[in-house]
């Protein structure tokens, strides 16, 4: 018994060398991108989700300044620690040229020490905190950031909507969701000039099932509107909650809302609720979008590409861009050129990134209507 | 002195020789693999500090997460340069009270492993008069209410967002004479008379405190030491990634370290060691498994990204099988358990 325990021990190590070897060396003709995504673990939905671009655009576009582009695509089990290493390995192990990712900002914040002390340009897709590419001058993205998506918010909450008074039902433990409530917020009380316009503000837990203590207080307060930022399912419930309750008060929020989930939890009575994301179907302005589009129709038929796809895609396209634009596959140079990014035409619509290397770009704002996400508005980047 | 023998100075021989292997590795190896061999020496020292509760004193506590997170953000607070703090913290200023006071790491750590400690000793009383489950699911709801407080403590901790920019420690002469250190303290209070109370309360708490041993005082001393090597394990790992956020703390973190003790042997301390290792590399090695694999010129489908944790869980559930009582047990590696190796052989070949 234990013979045959050792052999078998002994063949999966002899397989496991076997493909170690044929990774190994650094072939020059080659420019390799690393993609660091959570692929298993809690936020693996949303890794996924990217990759599915990055291999998309990798497909169409596999070629720059005449090489083959690689895909290094490494998991980081959606864990802190994990990450680091993930993206120590891209930039010393497989000596990548670029790397994309991560999907959740403090994945990304984990990778950003190792990229700029290795000279590695990194460009995240949809990490929308503003501390990954704060202080960080190898660290890029092609999504806004929390503090624009909430100016959005608000000039619309107050322009189109005529509110007057409002109240945020924050999630206190995602940062996007703090952040963006905290954007939110400043900017209504700019906007009205009234101290005292934010009425009331919820706090609740990731994981939170039932909001009615929450909702009580804000049905006392009666807000013209109610923003509430945070991860779909517990939004989906908040809502329902909240027409059960005989709120009758519109919904706005963020880009996560637009999953499925949201709909089929929140079913009939999430119709109507408001949210800012960053790409639309009908908004097909650029070429980049209706190569995306109809490539991505092709490969999934039937299916529609959620916005973070796009930004994968987007960021792969942009690296590739900015290597012509260096004429180089070198670290520095391929960040110089992202620095110099203006007007880049990607699928989600026209990119400039600033002094911090955020993205600024224009949000799309969508409804739901009869269970769909439909096309509402498009606000211009400032 | 008297007891300075010949094992004596081959211990300090073996610490004087780990410490200047890492030494030069620090200057030799690549930053991917320097990495993963700091990981390795922080999780065995947060590990240690779960085997101390676990392991020798028989008591079963998930609170580890909790007081690597005190550890972590007495780091995170008080290393970050101060003038670099206000670009972090743009929702709430940090508290004026905190935000100039800076402190070296290793002041930073030692505050972390002493507050820890701290809050070990007030939450100690009450939870530690619970026995099994019930401590268990005690210390695992205390170290979410950690969590959960470092996340509403919006202007100390930056809550959610959490903090960044701390000074990066990548030295691994550094972190593993923290480890070297935890190994000999622990070695110390386990060869001890205190040590051998604590296990003697892991045999039989009736019969231990039968033979004069005050039970509370003794688990509450072990809690508390555990809760101070968590807490500066926990430091060393937020100094490592350079940043921290409440999220990082959930309490499946404590798992990694049930997992590597379980792994290693309740009540071992080389064990404990040598599992840290085992599966922090293991992890990383196995890493090929996600990659896309060419045999003979065909793609094989199931080598795609999260086949790696598969192979993985299959490997530990084949260790846990034939090894059930992890891989050293409660033994430990010692000079003389070394000098009998070629001699047992010998014994074995005897029998047949």
């Amino acid at each position: 018994m234990k013979k045959s325990i050792s052999i078998m021990l002994t063949a999966l190590l002899f397989v496991s060398v076997l493909p170690g070897c044929q990774s190994s060396g650094t072939n020059p003709d080659v420019i390799k991108i690393g993609v660091f995504e959570p692929l298993t673990g809690d936020n693996a939905g949303g890794g996924e989700l990217e990759v599915e671009g990055v291999k998309l655009a990798n497909e169409l576009f596999p070629e720059v300044l005449g090489k083959k582009v690689e895909l290094v695509i490494v998991d980081n089990k959606s864990d802190k620690a994990e990450a680091a290493t993930a993206a120590a390995r891209l930039v010393e192990q497989d000596k990548v040229n670029a790397i994309i990712g991560s999907w959740g900002s403090s994945l990304s914040m984990a990778a950003g020490n190792i990229v700029k002390d290795a000279k590695v340009p990194a460009v995240g897709a949809s990490c929308t905190n503003p501390q990954v590419t704060l202080n960080n001058d190898y660290y890029f993205r092609v999504c806004f950031i929390d503090p624009f998506q909430g100016t959005v918010m608000a000039n619309y909450a107050i322009s189109k909507l005529g509110a007057k008074t409002a109240a945020i039902i924050q999630e206190v433990s995602n940062d996007y969701s703090v952040g963006l409530a905290s954007f939110f917020k400043d900017s209504f009380i700019l906007n009205t000039g009234a101290e005292d316009s934010i009425v009331d503000t919820e706090n609740y837990q990731t994981g939170d099932k039932d909001f009615s203590a929450i909702l009580t207080n804000i049905k006392a307060k009666n807000p013209d509107v109610i923003f509430a930022p945070g991860n779909f399912t517990e939004s989906a419930l908040i809502i329902k909650q909240a027409r059960q309750l005989g709120i009758e008060t519109p919904f706005l929020g963020g880009d996560t809302w637009e999953t499925p989930d949201f709909l089929s939890v929140g079913g009939a009575d999430v119709n109507g609720a408001a949210f800012s994301t960053f790409f639309d179907k009908s908004m097909t302005t650029t070429d980049a979008a209706k190569t995306f589009l109809s490539e991505y129709e092709k490969k999934n038929p039937g299916k529609e590409p959620a916005a973070v796809t796009a930004l994968g895609y987007d960021a792969y396209i942009l690296i590739l861009d900015a290597i012509t634009r260096a004429n180089s596959a070198e670290g520095p140079a391929i960040r110089d050129a992202l620095a110099q990014t203006l007007n880049f035409q990607g699928v989600t619509g026209s990119t400039t990134l600033d002094a911090n290397g955020d993205a600024v770009k224009d949000a799309v704002i969508k409804t739901v209507e009869d269970g769909v996400f439909t096309y509402l508005d498009y606000v211009a980047a400032q | 002195m008297k007891n300075i023998n010949g094992k004596t100075v081959l211990t300090l021989g073996v610490i004087a020789f780990t410490l200047i292997l890492a030494f030069i590795l620090n200057g030799a190896l690549d930053s991917y693999v320097r990495r993963i061999l700091n990981l390795c020496a922080i999780y065995a020292i947060i590990s240690l500090s779960l085997n101390l509760v676990n392991g020798f004193t028989g008591m079963f506590s998930l609170g580890q997460a909790g007081f690597m997170a005190i550890g972590a953000y007495a780091v995170a607070i008080f290393t970050v340069p101060a003038e670099l703090r206000a670009s972090g913290f743009y929702l709430e200023p940090m508290m004026p009270l905190l935000a100039n006071i800076e402190l070296p790491l290793i002041a930073a750590l030692l505050l972390g492993g002493l507050l820890a400690a701290l809050v070990a000793f007030v939450i100690g009383f009450p939870v530690l008069r619970l026995r099994g489950d019930y401590l268990a699911i005690a210390t695992l709801g205390f170290s979410e209410i950690i969590r959960i407080l470092f996340t509403n403590m919006q202007s100390v901790t930056n809550g959610a967002l959490g903090i960044k920019n701390v000074p990066q420690l990548s030295n691994m002469f550094l972190i593993y004479l923290a480890a070297v250190i935890t190994i000999a303290l622990l070695h110390l209070l386990l060869t001890s008379s205190y040590g051998r109370a604590l296990k003697a309360i892991r045999e039989d708490e009736i019969v231990a405190e039968a033979m004069g041993i005050n039970l509370l005082k003794h688990k509450l001393a072990a809690f508390v030491i555990s809760a101070f090597f968590a807490g500066v394990g926990g430091g060393l790992y937020g100094a490592l990634l350079g940043t921290v956020d409440p999220k990082n703390f959930i309490f499946t973190l404590t798992y990694n370290f049930v997992l590597i003790i379980v792994l290693g042997g309740l009540g071992s301390i080389s064990g404990t060691v040598i599992a840290s290792f085992i599966i922090t590399i293991g992890m990383e090695w196995l890493r090929f498994f996600d990659e896309p694999l060419k045999l003979f010129g065909i793609e094989i489908l199931i080598f795609r990204p999260g086949l790696r944790m598969v192979v993985f869980s299959v490997l530990l559930m084949v260790i846990v099988l034939f090894f059930q009582k992890g891989i050293m047990g409660q033994r430990e590696i010692s000079f003389d358990m070394l000098r009998r190796i070629p001699l047992r052989f010998g014994k074995r070949r005897e029998d047949r």
